[in-house]
Formats: C-alpha cells, structure tokens, sequence
C-alpha cells in the first residue's frame, strides 16, 4: 500500500502541476461563463432594433397584427402600420426596404374572395425568425377576425387566441410534485452525459498516454526493481482517478459560482429551470470513477503493448463506440427511459455511465436497477483489470514492436 | 556474508533459453562483474536477482534468505536503460526513490543533498531532470540507486554516458562502497573497467556460465604467452619461428607467442638485432580472454 500510495502521489502531482490540467481546468469553466455571460448579454436586449412595416387594406387586419407582434416581443421591434395601403405604397416600401431603412415589409392583399394573400419582403433571405412571427400574428389576426366577424364578442375572441399553457409537473417516487421542464430536463442530462463521456475518456487516455511515455523513457526498469508491476498500475489508475476528481470537483465549484451568479439567474429561469438532486450529484462522481477504472484499466493494458501514442490510436474505437452508442440512442432513452432497451443500455458496463444519466434526466431509475449497473461494472472493471495487468507485467519490459493479437492473448494467459 | 547467490538458475522466453543453470555467488565487500557478448543473458540475469521476472527454475538467495520483494529495499540499482521522470525536479525524484525504498521524507532529502555534494551535482537538485546533460542525468540515476544505503548494488554499464572526469568519480565512488562492506555487480562491456575493479568475474554465453572465478585465478590459468618488446634497430627478430602474431608501432611490439613458443630463444634472436629496452612477458588481458573464450562474437 505504502507503495501504490507514492506512486498514486507522484502521478497526481505531475498531472496537476502540468499545463495541459490548467489550462482545461480554467479553460472549460471559462466557456461556459462566456456562454453564460452571452446568454445573458442577449436576454438584456444588446441586440439591434427592428423596424417593420405591415401594410393592409384592411386596416383592422394590419392593426391586429402589429398588436400581436409588439406582444409577444421584447421591445426591441418597431411596428408600422400603413393602411388602408394602395399599390402605389407597396413600391415605396419595398424601395425602403432595399435601402435598409426597413428590416422588412408584410405586405397583405385582400381577395374578393377567401384568405388574404400576404408577401414578406426582407433585405436577407434569411431571416426566417422574423417571417415565423409574422406569419403566426398573420394567421391569429385573421382567425380571431373571422370569430369577431361570426358575432364573437372582442373579449371572448382575444382570450380564445391568448391559449392556455400546460404547466407540467413530475410526481418523486416520496410523494412529492415538483414542476418539470422536459426541455431543461434533456438539456441537463445530455450536458451531464458529455462531460462523464468527456472526462472518463480523457483522463482514461491519459494512463494510457503516460504508460507509453513512461515505457519510452524507460523509467519501468527502475520502477520495477522497488515495485510490483500490480503496485504501479494501481498507483497510476488512483493517482490519476484523482487528477480527474479534483478537475470535477473545481469544475462544480465553478458551476456553482457561476449558476448561483445573477447572470446565471436571469437566463435559467422559466423554460429553462433546471433541478438537480441530491442522488445526480452523488452518482455523477461515482460513475465517473467507474467509467474511468473501466476504460483506463483497458487503455493501460493495451498501452502496455503500444510503442507510440500513434500505435495505441489503432485501439480508439474500443472506448469510443460505445460512447457513440450511447449518444445514438439519445431519442429512444428521453421518449422511454424505462424501455427494455433504455435498460439494457445502462445495465451494459461499456454504455451504462452514460445512458444512467440519460435516462437519469427523465427520471430516477428504480435503485435495483442502479445498483445492478455498478455491480456490473465493478464486475468488469475487475475482469479487465485482471486481464490488463497481465499484458501490463509483460509489455512494459518488451521494447521494439507493437505487440500482434497473438502474443496479447498469449500474455495475457501467463500466470 | 554471501549477499547474492543463484543457484542452477533457468529463464526462458517464448524462442528462446536466455539463462540455463547459471550459478553464482556474490560476497560482502566483493566486486563482481557479469560479463558477456550482447544477447549472453546478462539482462535477463540480473533481472532475475531484481524480482523483475521469476526465474523458470533455480533459487535466488538474497542476504543469505530465499528471496523476497522486501529484501529489494536493501539492493540499489542501476539497469542498462536508464529511466527518470522528465518532468519532475531532481531533488523531488530522488526522494521519491528513496522513499519506494523506506526511508522517510526528510532522510531521503538530507542524503539526496549529501550525495548530490559528493557526486558534484548540488546545483542540479532544484532543476527538472530534462533540463541536465545526459552525464549528469547518469549521475542522478547513480545517486537514486545508492540513496538508501543497499547492501548490494547491481549496475548496468554504469560507466556508459559519463566524460573521463565523471567516470573516474564513479570509480572511486564505487571501490569506497566496496570497502564499505557493500557487494557490488556490474555488467559492462569495458574490459579494462573489468580488470581494474572487480574481484571475481562470471562470463556469460548462451545463457550459460563460460568462465567464472577470481580475477586473479582466472588470468593465472591462462599461459603467459604474451610479451612486450621496446627496441630501437631491426624488427627482423618479429619474423622469428615462435612468434604466432606480431604488431609493430615503431619501436614498441606486441607479440603472441605460438603455442609452447620459447619467449627465451626470442629474447635473444631480438638482442642479436636490435637494442632492447624492455622485454616483459605478459598475462593475457581479460578482453583477450573474453575473445578467446566466446570466439570474438562480443563487442568488447
């Protein structure tokens, strides 16, 4: 133990002190603050003022319109009104908006008979938010006149076209009835999944990385006559288990600061409130270090048949298929995270950290099912590292070749 | 006290045997050297004494005990490939190996400082190890192998890397271990090394033990059929019926004499042509007997 806990000490030092650990220690967090601090920078109205034009015939019509236009925005649309309009308007109009002193023209023509015919004209073809907003103001002015026009009272017809919302709430397994936000709820489990996806493959590379650097520079020679090769390997996994906690652990700290910040506050509220619990917070680290024994034990064994980073390349795919597999199933997990297959998928060791917290944003998986997980998981992590520390023991001492399938499996039998 | 003793040790690899019932011995306060051509078992002998691979049969004593990994706290050493962490700051590297080796944190740093004075590296100890020429990494990598005070010292080709300067340095450092009771082994192709510093030898072949014994003895068993000649005149007498093979460097000969030549009858043939100034017959020198042993296949 006094051992493993030296070399453990030695790896967490050496990573932590490296510039690769600072600068994606500062430099995650900082993203996401500048995303955060964007995000709010938009919702404060720093963006450029819009000034429209509806032009009708009908000049209750045109009114309509521009009453729901300047409803439903954020004060920073100006909404003209012209009518009743005649055709020679429409070419002074479109002429303004080809000079840009208007970001767009709704031009609306009555027929004799049925629907209004109604033409956009925009200096960029692709503004396609402001045509969807006027398209929507468009069609419920012309339904809630249609109702006035059937002898609905103007109250009436404007509360009928207002809508009601559905406010949804999720039922905890203790009783209690918390508001969801299925958007929100998606939005956490996929952010939460890329960062297990990303942390465990980093820092499962990473032994990986340093086991090759290390068969180069020949220091396992040295390391071998004071150490057992079983003490090294778990000196390297736990030291570098540790690099990888410390880095969530300020990351969360980070998060913290910045989701508790006013900025933070201003963009997270309403449609995008999101809720963490107590279990998310406690499984997050744990599936994390399970992920990571599992794919790191992995990659050190292999890595111990590898002469170069180039050559441990070939074995890519073996971590990042099953990270593909998890993200493919994304749809089918959020629709039904209680499907046969949602259940396989977290219950198989190679996809289970991240699908658990696929499914985890939906709902919480029934304990037996997460305990089930991490059993497996723990089941395999032992099995590879088994299997690993034996191609570990005879890789780290054979210099000059990549080691063939053939001789893998072969140390992999001696005892 | 025997130190280190193998005993009809056996080591083989998937193609082939590197070590077959190799037996030695290494006493308290003995120099040993482990000699061979490259691919003898060398390595793979010493690897053996260091746990790094399990012997196939034999047994392995160390400090008169069957061996045990916890006896390794009491062996320094120093493998052909040379291995220190790049990134990390001298001092900081060899109290990490002192500590692997038990001893405590401050220990480990006083005897770093110590060792680094002796081995004049002191300003080097605050420096990250990739930052040193390869000769002061040599010396790093020799003090991290010593920091703990071993009882047995095994080293690779110690001399490899280091000036003249350092290599002397090296040399008295390692002949006052020796008379500090420690046993010493190395492995090196330097022949001369060899001759001046060890007490016993064992040269390895195929895996096998082809010569084994005291310096002393070794060299006594071979004929003494080498002879040095210094003159000034004729070099007519070098074409003399007991010379086997004969160099010349104006003035100064070096000649092996054929089997039960008569160095006397050569003396004189060679005062009958020129004047003599020295006529030594010489042991044969141990690299001679290296090549005669294993048939010039090494690369002494």
């Amino acid at each position: 133990m006094h051992n493993i806990a030296l070399i453990a000490k030695r790896e967490y030092l050496e990573q932590v002190k490296s510039r690769a650990f600072k600068a994606t220690t500062i430099g995650l967090p900082a993203v996401f603050a500048v995303l955060v601090l964007v995000g709010y920078l938009t919702t404060l109205g720093l963006g450029s003022q819009k000034h429209l034009v509806v032009a009708a015939g009908d000049g209750k019509l045109a009114n309509s319109i521009r009453g729901r236009l300047m409803a439903d925005d954020d004060g920073k649309t100006v909404v003209d009104v012209v009518a009743p309009a005649k055709a020679e308007d429409r070419a002074r109009l479109v002429e303004q908006v080809r000079t840009k002193d208007l970001d767009g023209l709704l031009w609306v023509e009555t027929q004799t008979s049925g629907l209004p015919k109604a033409t956009y004209y925009s200096p960029s073809s692709g503004d396609f938010i402001t045509g969807a907003r006027l398209r929507e103001a468009l069609n419920s002015g012309l339904i809630e006149e249609h109702l006035t026009g059937a002898g609905m009272k103007q109250p009436d017809a404007d509360a009928v076209m207002k809508g009601t919302r559905v406010e949804t709430f999720e039922v905890k397994k203790d009783g209690r009835v918390v508001k969801s936000n299925a958007f929100a709820s998606f939005w956490k489990g996929y952010v939460m999944a890329i960062l297990l996806s990303m942390t465990t493959l980093i820092y499962g590379m990473n032994v990986a990385r340093s086991i090759i650097q290390e068969k180069t520079s020949r220091i396992f020679e040295v390391m071998l006559a004071i150490a057992k090769p079983e003490d090294m390997l778990a000196g390297k996994l736990i030291g570098v288990a540790a690099v990888g906690l410390t880095q969530i652990l300020i990351w969360l700290l980070a998060g913290v600061a910045i989701f508790v910040s006013p900025f933070a506050a201003a963009l997270l509220t309403g449609n995008l409130a999101v809720q963490f619990s107590w279990t998310e917070g406690i499984l997050f680290p744990v599936y994390f270090l399970l992920g990571y024994l599992l794919y790191s034990s992995l990659f050190a064994g292999l890595a111990a048949t590898c002469e170069t980073e180039q050559e441990l390349q070939m074995y890519m795919p073996l971590a990042a298929a099953p990270t593909w597999l998890s993200f493919a199933m994304i749809l089918l997990i959020m629709n039904d995270s209680n499907s046969i297959w949602s259940v396989a998928a977290s219950l198989f060791p190679p996809t289970a950290p991240i699908v658990m917290f696929l499914r985890m944003a939906s709902q919480i998986p029934p304990l037996w099912q997460i305990g089930l997980s991490i059993g497996l998981m723990i089941l395999s992590i032992w099995a590879t590292l088994w299997f690993s520390s034996r191609l570990f023991r005879v890789g780290i001492l054979m210099y000059g070749k990549r080691a063939t399938l053939g001789e893998i499996l072969r140390w992999a039998r001696y005892s | 006290m025997t130190v280190v003793e193998l005993e009809a040790v056996t080591k083989a690899y998937e193609s082939k045997v590197a070590v077959k019932e190799l037996s030695l011995k290494v006493e308290a306060g003995q120099m040993f050297g482990l000699l061979g051509p490259n691919g003898a078992g060398k390595t793979s002998t010493i690897r053996m004494m260091m746990g790094i691979t399990i012997p196939d049969s034999g047994r392995i004593r160390l400090f008169d005990e069957p061996f045990e990994r916890k006896a390794l706290e009491r062996v320094g050493y120093l493998p052909e490939e040379r291995g220190l962490y790049k990134k990390m700051k001298v001092v900081d590297q060899l109290v990490f190996f002192g500590r692997l080796h038990g001893l405590e944190a401050d220990e480990a740093r006083k005897r770093a400082k110590a060792w680094a004075e002796r081995m004049e590296i002191a300003d080097a100890l605050d420096k990250k190890t990739e930052e040193l020429s390869k000769g002061m990494q040599q010396k790093i990598q020799f003090i991290a192998s010593l920091l703990h005070d071993p009882g047995l010292i095994v080293m690779d080709e110690p001399f490899s890397g280091l000036d003249p300067v350092n290599a002397v340095l090296v040399e008295k450092t390692l002949l006052e271990l020796k008379a500090g009771g420690k046993a010493i082994i190395f492995s090196t192709h330097r022949m001369d090394q060899v001759e001046k510093l060890c007490d016993s030898i064992c040269l390895v072949d195929n895996g096998r033990a082809v010569l084994a014994g005291r310096m002393r003895e070794i060299k006594a068993a071979y004929e003494r059929n080498r002879v040095v000649v210094e003159f000034e005149g004729s070099a007519e007498f070098l074409k003399s019926e007991e010379i086997a093979e004969a160099k010349n460097f104006s003035g100064h000969a070096e000649i092996r004499l054929k089997e039960h030549g008569n160095a006397q009858k050569l003396l004189q043939e060679a005062s009958a042509a020129a004047t003599i100034y020295r006529f030594e017959l010489v042991e044969p020198s141990l690299e001679e007997i290296f090549i005669q042993t294993v048939g010039g296949k090494g690369n002494a």
